[in-house]
């Protein structure tokens, strides 16, 4: 991977693909500025906020008529899995233009701490989702079907975390870009 | 019995863990948990075991970088490699090429003009500055720009968001956009940076740029800075720009939608000739390409009244997105414009890097350029005896020489003279030759009071190096004035005919 500087090759039939690394330029772009994008998960509060927002879930959940526990605890869970994929795996770049997009081509949870894994700040944002299922399968009484939904929405957020993830793309219904 | 001891030591060790276990805080909360966690579904119970364990180890797994190539290096080695750093200068040391040229190189005393005095106490003509319509020997304009400088001081201070922008600043920009024909128009403070600024404020990566493989340097830069993704064009071959944008929209049919650019020079500063707008215009339309055109070297040149190419080819300079110009050539002041729409202009105010971060144009430039302007507009004799000076010259130089050749159009004051082809190939001359064959023409040419100059240009860099770079050709550059006489422009040129003709028969 390290010397592999031919592009995004991929034979027409997988769809798995791996971003190549930066080139010098965008390297350099890289490093003209901290990444202003993936740099506020290591700012104070940031920890906090999830623990809260969670908890905001879970009451605006609850305040709704005819509410049981069980599905309050389940879309709290959805709903956070869901904001956090989209958060830190689906969009990619940077939103705010400051580096000419150099990152263009990389999600959030790879920019985080320039893409280091194992990292406090990642150890923490793994650890969030896997106690929040923990908590919604027992406070759905291990109902099963609740449990399968809440397995399947941490695995969406799980098994892209995964260091052995790093940079590959899934190009389901789209060739990979070139250049 | 020894077994019988190991149990009881065991049974004796769960015991005691198991009451230290209870006296824990929260440990009832624990058993509870796993307790009614179990409920008969081991499957269940096997997950969310996997899952705990499984986020014990990567809370435990020590931090690495993904980051290719990286070393972690102790302090010691860090030390060892910074002392062993030697910079490289910062100047590398002159070829002997170089030295002979600084050793050689005229100094001007004095007013610059038509005629200027050298250090040597010669007085020479001046064929080496653009001072096309010798606006510099005006009394006026230097009176003008003195009244200005006691009004406003030397520089505006600050950059133009950040109150550099002056009265004169507005007045010289609607000037622009009225004598052009485009609904606004925005003003930089140097030339060089308008159009490497330009480009990136629009064009970022991912973007696609065609461009002219002849361009200017400071095009090139602005390629660079883009990011964006470059394709090239053989010199003003329209049917290759065809081919190249028919490619490009065939290869981003199917992709997301990107900006698109087409960048080209109205008189190309390596090579003197022009553009053929209308067929780009043509072409631009018909693909869905923006069009940036630098007018550095025809605004105020080409033109019944100087308006540039669009004047001269019959454009709407509407019709031209980006239109880049120069202040500091033609109209003896300094700056750089760009013309086009609202929407084009207001959007540099704050995405062009130049304009941003660079103090505003000095006071004393925007009033010249406003008056030359002016004066342009009001004189349009100065373009007919431009136009006889450069056909003067043209006449003594061109058809005449067996040696060279004049790359640049007949309307270009700036004449480009290079060696004919077949001059360059019976020799068997390389750059360097031709280089040092030219030096010792412009030499023969101040020995005889004639000033002139070679066509310096600076290497293209790698932004071209994805593809091949382009090598201007060695040339020499006669630059026309109205500050001569049709005679003395006629003299001058049977000056520089003769010295070429001297340095190429000589024998070695």
């Amino acid at each position: 991977m390290t010397s592999d500087k031919s592009g995004r090759r991929r034979r027409s039939s997988s769809i798995i693909y791996q971003e190549p690394p930066e080139s010098l330029e965008q390297i350099s772009d890289q490093s003209a500025l901290p990444n202003l994008n993936s740099q506020w998960v290591n700012a104070k509060g940031a920890w906090t906020i999830h623990p809260v927002l969670i908890i905001g879930l879970k009451i605006l959940f609850d305040i709704i008529p005819g509410m049981t526990q069980e599905i309050s605890w389940t879309l709290t869970n959805i709903t956070y899995m869901a904001g956090s994929y989209l958060m830190f795996h689906w969009v990619r770049g940077v939103p705010f233009e400051f580096n000419a997009g150099a990152y263009d081509n990389l999600n959030m949870w790879e920019q985080i701490d320039n893409g280091d894994q194992y990292t406090p700040a990642k150890k923490f944002l793994l650890m969030v989702p896997i106690v929040l299922f923990l908590l919604s399968t027992h406070y759905t009484h291990y109902d099963f079907t609740y449990f399968t939904i809440n397995f399947m929405a941490l695995m969406a957020v799980v098994i892209p975390k995964l260091p052995q993830l790093h940079r590959m793309r899934i190009g389901l219904f789209s060739d990979p870009p070139d250049e | 019995m020894d077994s019988q001891e190991a149990q009881e030591y065991l049974t004796n060790f769960v015991n005691v863990t198991s009451t230290q276990f209870h006296k824990l805080p929260g440990s009832a909360i624990f058993l509870r948990y796993v307790k009614s966690s179990y409920q008969d579904d081991p499957v269940r119970s096997a997950v969310e075991l996997f899952l705990v364990l499984f986020a014990i180890r990567y809370l435990l797994a020590p931090k690495y970088s993904t980051k290719p190539n990286y070393v972690k290096l102790s302090e010691e080695e860090i030390d060892d490699l910074v002392d062993e750093w030697v910079p490289e200068p910062l100047v590398a040391k002159a070829t002997p090429f170089e030295d002979a040229e600084l050793e050689k190189r005229p100094v001007i005393v004095g007013p610059s003009g038509p005629r200027s005095k050298l250090t040597n106490g010669r007085t020479v003509t001046n064929l080496a500055s653009y001072n096309f319509y010798n606006f510099v020997s005006n009394e006026n304009l230097k009176e003008r720009a003195i009244q200005t400088l006691r009004t406003y001081g030397v520089g505006p201070c600050g950059p133009p968001g950040f109150y550099g922008t002056q009265d004169v600043h507005m007045k010289i920009e609607a000037d622009i956009a009225a004598f052009l024909g485009t609904t606004a128009c925005i003003i930089y403070a140097q030339a060089f940076s308008t159009i490497s600024s330009v480009i990136p404020a629009f064009s970022k990566r991912g973007d696609i740029i065609v461009a002219d493989k002849a361009v200017n340097y400071a095009i090139r830069k602005g390629i660079q800075i883009s990011r964006s993704a470059v394709r090239w064009y053989e010199h003003n071959d329209m049917e290759d720009l065809q081919r190249v944008l028919a490619k490009v929209t065939k290869e981003q049919a199917k992709k997301p939608l990107t900006r698109r650019f087409i960048i080209t020079e109205g008189l190309f500063e390596n090579v003197g000739d022009m553009a053929d707008l209308p067929k780009i215009i043509e072409l631009k339309l018909k693909y869905k390409f923006r069009l940036i055109l630098d007018e550095s070297w025809s605004f105020g040149v080409l033109g019944r009244t100087g308006r540039g190419l669009t004047e001269h080819q019959h454009v709407d300079a509407a019709e031209v997105d980006m239109l880049i110009g120069s202040m500091a050539g033609p109209l003896s002041a300094a700056g750089g414009f760009c013309a086009g729409s609202d929407e084009v202009v207001e959007h540099q105010r704050l995405s062009a890097s130049s304009y941003t971060f660079s103090a505003a144009l000095p006071a004393i430039a925007a009033v010249t350029a406003s008056e030359t302007l002016m004066m342009l507009q009001t004189q349009p004799e100065l373009f007919v005896q431009l136009k006889e000076n450069i056909r003067s010259m043209w006449t003594q130089l061109d058809p005449r020489s067996d040696w060279m050749y004049c790359t640049s159009t007949p309307e270009n004051p700036i004449m480009l003279l290079t060696l004919k082809p077949e001059v360059v190939s019976s020799r068997r001359l390389t750059i360097e030759d031709q280089q040092q064959l030219l030096q010792d023409i412009v030499d023969e040419c101040l020995a005889q009071n004639v000033l002139i100059t070679r066509a310096k240009t600076l290497p293209a860099g790698p932004s071209g190096a994805k593809t091949d770079v382009y090598v201007p050709s060695p040339a020499l550059k006669v630059c026309i004035t109205l500050g001569l006489t049709k005679k003395e422009i006629e003299k001058s040129g049977i000056i520089i005919r003769h010295a070429i003709t001297k340095i190429l028969t000589r024998k070695r």
